[in-house]
């Protein structure tokens, strides 16, 4: 109660500010965002014995506010402070009350020249040096799902491929009348670990980038990020470093009606503990080219490259994954009789924030092979060697439509001397039907699928792999009247087949093949209602149906019911 | 723009190629999924082992593949059992070495023991045995192991409520030496069951204990025996630090006091061990700060003192405390 009496006298304080200077000058903003959710929620159990040890009916919520104060004081300094304060529902007279500091950071210019963030910031650079890759995401997602997936996506603060992460960040540039546009420094230093002053140093997470612009049409850069924990914070003197430096350049160009462009990355890494032994110290190389073409008049891109990614390649900038397979679901976390934990289903995926990670991890990360097992890490995926080819077209009158296909396969084989073959297909397309028919309101059709193979012919049969996954997804938005919007959406992924998946050791390398088969089945509908009273409030009341079903019956199948009423805005 | 496309082109020839096609990474798929062998059978170097004196048994074994494996050591006498695990295609002196530690208690005595090695998803399992000829020694200072009886200068104060006992028992519960501190009673209308000050005068004429300066390498350890079905004792170690040398510990100015505050919500024998500077000041359970220098000072410990504590409430309650030791690193029994 204390710090919730401390935090509103600093509102209170910070409000009188902005209201004294007001008259003035702006130099306070409040910015921030405010949600309410409540959810009625229902399990259901397919168990051969019913199962009586679970409550299966549960009713939940809370209502927060971000309260963001932007202060300027003076044209070149800018600080951000955001306070959370939440309050679950069924909490009063404080009790469930939580207040913290979700952002903090400070940022300027000095001398006109070098802008600078310290605090939180939210950082990439190239996807093989430190990008979030999402790689298990469904792209092209109907709207009812982006409602409580981009919430998953604010708590995490997601954007763009950013991960979020404290330090200090620096950029500057010089521009040239001849030869040269421009050259751009960009340079940063985070902390991934603090010390316990014992066991575990402090890791800190540097990087800088060289950008040489020679004109619109070329440009090349120099990236290092570079992972090293700082000797003498810990008794311990095992030191990690993963040093990462890259290129990577593009080159376009206008001939006749096509625009074309030519771009790559390539680049090393060093993946080391000071006292491990020498097979965990692993060291390649990876190669990445795609070439474009834009034919405008036709509103068509196609694109095709090519892709080397080494089996010992580690950049752990780029090959964090953002979903912690690991991690408790903390809904309906366990299940049937003997109470156990609940596997997992595209509920989790796309809504449950509590199997999502906000920082990068120096492990590798574990994977869902049933999910995606053809590109994990992303493109980053290490032991991966093959091309691509992909399409987009993009009708001015509401028709896009993309399409991707990947052909790969292993550099090194997986406990044996066979290589696995890999192929990912996907289609996502997008109909506003109210732009085809010059409809005034909102009518728009979505539908998308994946199609992934894995497949090893091993030297005898125990060692075949034949695992195939598709992803579907099919939604519809109608807004029925100004604001009022139906919407409704259904996701499905199924997992057949088995493979063999590597436990890797603290270095990453793998010392054992756990082999697994998959029979399994998921499907999450959902039916909405949303009136949006701006771009940035709406109240949507939704209701979701998700299954999981597993034909080995390795777990029990189940079922979940939630009705959610969600309230959400931006300020 | 040639030479671009001429550099592109030369990387890609160099590198479209890889493929490793004779090595592979991690264990063989085909050696881990195949039909479990033992290649060496399942050993132990030395009939006899003197453990005091340094000495280590070391098992060891061969299989064809990378297996999960546990060798449970069990004393025939005491029943005492060392638990060793591990995943590998060997058992040698890196995985398989035994120092004469316990993981169940009691403590092993001189006594023949028998290790059986069961391998997972393996139906058969293995058995050697040796005897030990010494046990082994915990390097530290001992505070207490009740094995000579009370010490006339420690301090016992015990409550006068019912079904009262706060006395050394010597029986098969005991998983150290042959005695141990037996704690129980009923007190409705206090906390305090009983206490023992443990005075550093009681051990010589020196006015502290001969610990380390540095907090980061004193280690204390306890054994505690929660009794099963019984409300929840709490052992309160007091550790007062003498700041100005007087002899004297003084709460209320100048020096001192750390706490370790123990919930036995467990049953059976159980090892606490802490490090001295992880130890806290409490005040009614709660973090406070100590009256000195607030810095960890072991070199200067004067007195420990052990209370059991109970809710009041709750009646009647009951736990059982051995082998109080000081060590430089967690205690291995």
């Amino acid at each position: 109660m204390m710090n919730l009496k401390r935090s509103f006298a600093l509102l209170a304080s910070v409000f009188i500010l902005n209201s004294a200077v007001a008259q003035q000058q702006r130099m306070v903003d409040f910015v921030g965002g405010a949600r309410s959710i409540m959810t009625n929620n229902q399990l259901l159990v397919r168990d051969s014995l019913a199962d009586t040890s679970t409550v299966k009916r549960n009713t939940g919520g809370y209502a927060l506010i971000d309260l963001g104060v932007n202060i300027r004081p003076n044209s070149t300094t800018e600080i951000l402070g955001t306070f959370r304060i939440r309050n679950n529902y069924g909490g009063f007279w404080g009790a469930g009350v939580t207040v913290d500091v979700r952002e903090l950071w400070l940022k300027g210019i000095i001398g006109n020249i070098v802008r600078y963030q310290v605090g939180d910031l939210n950082l990439k650079q190239t996807p093989f040096t430190f990008y979030n890759h999402h790689a298990d995401r469904f792209d092209s997602l109907p709207s009812i799902f982006s409602l409580q997936n981009d919430i998953v996506r604010y708590e995490h603060f997601y954007s763009n491929n950013t991960w979020r992460s404290q330090g200090a960040n620096v950029n500057f540039g010089f521009s040239f009348s001849r030869g040269l546009e421009e050259i751009n420094f960009n340079a940063y230093t985070t902390r991934l670990k603090a010390s316990n002053f014992s066991t575990i140093p402090d890791r800190l997470f540097s990087g800088a980038t060289v950008n040489v612009v020679q004109s619109n049409h070329f440009e090349i850069n120099y990236n290092l990020a570079t992972v090293f924990d700082v000797k003498g914070t810990a008794t311990a003197t095992n030191n990690f470093h993963n040093t990462v430096n890259t290129f990577n350049t593009s080159y376009g160009a206008t001939i006749g009606a096509f625009d074309w462009k030519i771009s790559g990355e390539a680049g090393e890494s060093n993946y080391a503990y000071s006292e491990a032994p020498d097979t965990a110290d692993l060291i390649d190389y990876f190669i990445y080219v795609k070439g474009e073409i834009n034919w405008k008049a036709k509103h068509l891109s196609i694109n095709g490259g090519y892709l080397n990614v080494g089996p010992d390649f580690r950049s752990i900038g780029a090959q964090s994954k953002d979903v912690n397979y690991s991690a408790l679901t903390n809904y309906y976390e366990r299940y049937t009789n003997s109470q156990s934990l609940r596997p997992y289903s595209l509920y989790d995926l796309l809504n449950n924030d509590a199997i999502y990670n906000t920082e990068i991890s120096t492990e590798t990360a574990h994977i869902d092979a049933s999910v995606n097992n053809v590109m994990p890490y992303g493109i980053a995926t290490f032991n991966r060697v093959g091309g691509f080819v992909g399409l987009n077209y993009s009708h001015p009158n509401g028709f896009y439509i993309t399409a991707t296909h990947f052909k790969l396969n292993e550099i090194r084989g997986q406990g044996t001397t066979s290589l696995k073959d890999f192929t990912s297909t996907e289609l996502n397309a997008c109909v506003e039907v109210n732009k085809f028919l010059n409809l005034k309101n909102t009518i728009k059709v979505q539908g998308g699928s994946t199609y992934m193979t894995s497949v090893r012919i091993g030297n005898i049969s125990l060692e075949d792999v034949d695992l195939k996954t598709t992803k579907h997804q099919v939604g519809a938005e109608v807004e029925v009247s100004k604001g009022l919007d139906l919407l409704f959406g259904i996701v499905s992924l199924s997992s057949k087949g088995n493979e063999f998946i590597a436990e890797r050791n603290i270095y990453t390398v793998a010392d054992y093949f756990n082999k697994v088969e998959y029979k399994l089945n998921q499907s999450f509908t959902a039916y909405g209602i949303r009136y949006r009273f701006d771009s940035k409030i709406y109240i949507c009341g939704l209701f979701q149906h998700t299954k999981y079903a597993d034909g080995f019956h390795t777990n029990v199948d189940y079922a979940v019911d939630q009705f959610s009423l969600i309230y959400n805005m931006t300020f | 723009m040639k030479k671009y496309f001429f550099l592109v082109f030369i990387t890609l020839s160099l590198t479209a190629c890889r493929k490793e096609k004779d090595t592979y990474e991690g264990v063989s798929i085909q050696e881990l999924y195949s039909d479990f062998l033992l290649l060496d059978n399942f050993k132990v170097d030395k009939d006899s082992v003197d453990f005091a004196n340094g000495e280590n048994a070391t098992f060891s074994a061969k299989f064809n593949k990378p297996v999960n494996w546990t060798i449970t050591i069990t004393g025939q006498t005491s029943k005492a059992r060392k638990i060793i695990t591990g995943q590998s295609k060997t058992i040698d002196i890196s995985n398989g070495k035994w120092n004469g530690s316990t993981t169940d208690f009691p403590m092993f005595t001189k006594e023949h023991c028998v290790a059986l090695l069961k391998i997972e998803n393996v139906v058969d399992s293995f058995t050697v045995s040796t005897n030990i000829k010494t046990l082994k020694v915990n390097p530290g200072f001992v505070i207490a192991d009740f094995e000579n009886g009370f010490n006339p200068a420690w301090t016992k104060f015990v409550q006068s409520g019912a079904n009262m006992d706060f006395n050394i028992k010597s029986d098969s519960l005991c998983p150290q030496g042959a005695k141990y501190l037996k704690m129980a009673g009923t007190v409705n209308w206090d906390y305090l069951i009983g206490l023992i000050d443990f005075p550093a005068t009681a051990y010589g004429t020196a006015k502290t204990f001969p610990l380390n300066t540095n907090p980061d390498n004193v280690y204390f350890n306890c054994l505690i025996y929660g009794v099963p079905n019984t409300n929840e004792s709490i052992i309160l170690f007091q550790f007062k630090e003498d700041e100005d040398g007087n002899g004297t510990y003084n709460n209320a100015t100048t020096d001192d006091q750390y706490d370790y505050q123990i919930t036995v919500n467990w049953s059976g024998w159980k090892l606490i061990s802490i490090k001295y500077s992880d130890l806290v000041s409490l005040s009614n359970g709660q973090p406070t700060t100590p009256h000195g220098n607030s810095i960890h000072n072991p070199n200067k410990l004067a007195k420990i003192s052990m209370l059991h504590l109970a809710n009041p409430s709750n009646g009647f309650a009951s736990s059982k405390l051995d082998y109080i030791i000081f060590t430089d690193a967690p205690l291995e029994p």
